[in-house]
């Protein structure tokens, strides 16, 4: 009987302990999973949202996207980013509240988001608006809208019904007329929240629920490149426009250092407390097994068997509690992260589509590292015990006991 | 010659000051001995045992098994010695309880590298030999007291050692089981296994054909059958 089968009899002889253990490994080992798909989750997710359509590189007035001023001369500057060679196409975008009358019930607060995508003459664009229709069609023409499906569910509004809207472009109390708008579609929009309520479409029909009262003004402008967004944000802004370009990177590079940093360094605090739990609790588990069965390992050692063959019995042992809990902590782990993730996603502001937890090979290949150290770290010391059992003493000690 | 020792000590170490267990013991075991210790509590008997069976190194003496100095061994070949040339019987079995009969028996075949079919077979020999081939499959748990001893001897000989060492073999078992168990190492010692048993059981130590009594770690005086 080898090793592994030694340690395996070894578990079931005491089914209890080695339940506790594999449990205890499996709850812990899933936080541990957790804390690793968090440590690079946000950043994953959010250059996923990022990439999505095809925008590489995001134009501001401020900093960070959709944080500072607006960008003025909207239609000049998109004009000039679209005229430099190493760009394809930009794509105006703007966003203004508005309320949505129902026949019963409150209006609902929404974003109007208003797009416009421009590109040099003669070069060929094929770029999409950032949102998925999920439902119906896209928008053609000034005065169709898509709606998220929130609102879709709220408003009892599907594609071929109208909708009725008051834009507030200007004046946050401003009272505009209402405006009818033909939904064509129901759309996903990635960087809105669970409960949000959006409405796109084109920027006309956005000027045009806003009472044609808007300056030449957006939020934000997205920029495909050529292929090589370093050098179309280098030459965005070597134009000399006044804005922030930014490539999908330095986005998520600002994000990072704006916050998501907390989230890596919570995760690798959280991800050492785990290990050591983990750590302490087999340590503890072996130790009382090997305690008790001082007396049958010394027979063993009596009757030849090497300090190594017991030794391996001990780490096969840890290494089949750690390895199954680990298995199972896969699962669980997922489970809790799907559950975390839907809590944390209702905190407002936060994108639907943003994932907290997000699972790569690296974070599988440190999880699996870190269950490993555990298991050699958790059986250093009842191998030790084993390695330096006095054979004779404890002979004579069980004898004696 | 089996074991050659002279003048071996062994001097513990203790908070109170040394402790002498063992005091100049010479001591030669020949292929087919038949030798009991017997003495007082604490006189030493285990510790001797122990020594003999290379478990434990004298502090001082020379002690040869099969021509080689144990105390120039390492650990592992002294494993390796222990496992392919001596056996042991402990008082209190040692049996491994998650594993069958069987299975305790071919522990040492598997780790003296037997291969698996003549670890059975050698399983079911010796099995046999013991009486207990009917209870093969049966764990330590449900075997009579003197049922395990049976097969910690069947284990004991699994890789048929030279010597066999017993520490109170029969310690533990009442005396019907008891003399039943001293057939049996009459009967391994009677097959060309040199025995050596320590026991308190005069009637048990009556059947060794060279009896060691012991005192304060020396043997007072020997006598032969």
């Amino acid at each position: 009987m080898n090793a592994v089968g030694f340690a395996w009899r070894s578990l079931v002889r005491q089914p209890a302990r080695a339940a506790l253990g594999v449990l205890g490994v499996a709850a812990v080992g899933a936080l541990l999973f957790d804390m690793l798909m968090l440590s690079n989750g946000l950043v994953l997710s959010m250059r996923d949202l990022l990439d999505r359509y095809g925008w590489d590189i995001r134009v501001a007035g401020g900093d960070l996207p959709l944080q500072g001023p607006r960008i003025r001369n909207a239609s000049k500057t998109a004009d000039t980013i679209a005229g430099l060679p190493s760009v394809r196409a930009a794509l105006l975008l703007r966003i203004a509240d508005a309320r949505i009358d129902r026949p019963s019930g409150p209006p609902l607060t929404t974003q109007l988001v208003g797009v416009e995508v421009r590109s040099a003459p003669g070069r060929a664009t094929r770029t999409s608006p950032p949102w998925t229709i999920v439902k119906g069609r896209d928008v053609n023409n000034a005065g169709e809208v898509v709606i998220n499906t929130p609102l879709s569910s709220a408003s009892h509004v599907a594609p071929g019904s109208t909708l009725t809207l008051r834009a507030l472009c200007v004046a946050e109390r401003e009272a505009l007329p209402p405006t009818t708008l033909r939904v064509t579609g129901v759309a996903e929009f990635p960087f809105s929240g669970v409960d949000e309520y959006v409405v796109g479409g084109t920027l006309a029909t956005l000027k045009t629920a806003c009472g044609g009262n808007v300056e030449d003004e957006v939020d934000l402008l997205l920029v495909t490149s050529n292929g090589d967004a370093d050098g179309a944000a280098a030459a965005i802004r070597a134009a000399g426009l006044g804005v922030n370009a930014m490539t999908n990177d330095e986005v998520v590079g600002r994000f990072q250092q704006a916050g998501f940093s907390y989230f890596r360094q919570i995760s690798s605090v959280l991800t050492a407390v785990t290990v050591s739990f983990a750590v302490l609790l087999i340590t503890v588990l072996l130790t009382v097994s090997v305690n008790q069965r001082l007396g049958e390992i010394a027979a063993l050692r009596a009757l030849g068997f090497s300090r190594s063959r017991v030794v391996k019995d001990v780490l096969s042992e840890s290494v089949l509690i750690v390895g199954t809990g680990g298995l199972l902590s896969l699962p669980l782990g997922w489970l809790l992260a799907a559950g975390l993730d839907d809590i944390l996603k209702a905190m407002p502001g936060v994108p639907a589509e943003l994932h907290f937890f997000v699972l790569e090979r690296e974070a599988l290949a440190i999880h699996v590292s870190l269950l490993v150290l555990t298991a050699l770290l958790a059986a250093a010391y009842p191998m030790r015990i084993v390695s330096r059992l006095p054979i004779a003493a404890t002979l004579r000690d069980e004898v004696i006991g | 010659m089996i074991v050659d020792a002279q003048n071996v000590s062994r001097l513990f170490k203790m908070p109170a000051g040394p402790v002498v267990a063992v005091r100049d013991v010479t001591l030669q075991i020949r292929e087919g001995d038949h030798i009991a210790i017997r003495g007082p509590s604490g006189c030493g008997k285990s510790t001797l045992l122990h020594m003999l069976g290379c478990v434990d190194a004298p502090t001082s003496g020379s002690l040869l098994f099969a021509g080689q100095d144990v105390s120039r061994l390492s650990d592992a070949k002294r494993s390796s010695l222990r496992l392919k040339q001596i056996g042991f019987v402990f008082q209190r079995f040692f049996l491994l309880p998650m594993l069958t009969a069987r299975e305790n028996v071919e522990l040492p075949l598997s780790e003296a590298g037997v291969g698996k079919t003549e670890r059975r077979t050698r399983v079911t020999e010796l099995l046999d030999y013991v009486g207990l081939a009917a209870r093969a499959d049966h764990r330590p748990s449900q075997l009579s007291g003197g049922e395990m001893q049976r097969v910690a001897i069947a284990r004991a000989l699994a890789n048929k050692p030279q010597l066999l060492l017993a520490d109170e073999p029969t310690g533990e078992l009442d005396v019907a089981t008891g003399e039943q168990i001293a057939m049996l190492l009459d009967r391994v010692n009677a097959d060309g296994t040199a025995l050596v048993i320590v026991t308190h059981d005069q009637a048990l130590a009556g059947r060794a054909r060279r009896l060691l009594m012991m005192r304060d770690g020396a043997i007072e005086h020997e006598a032969t059958a």
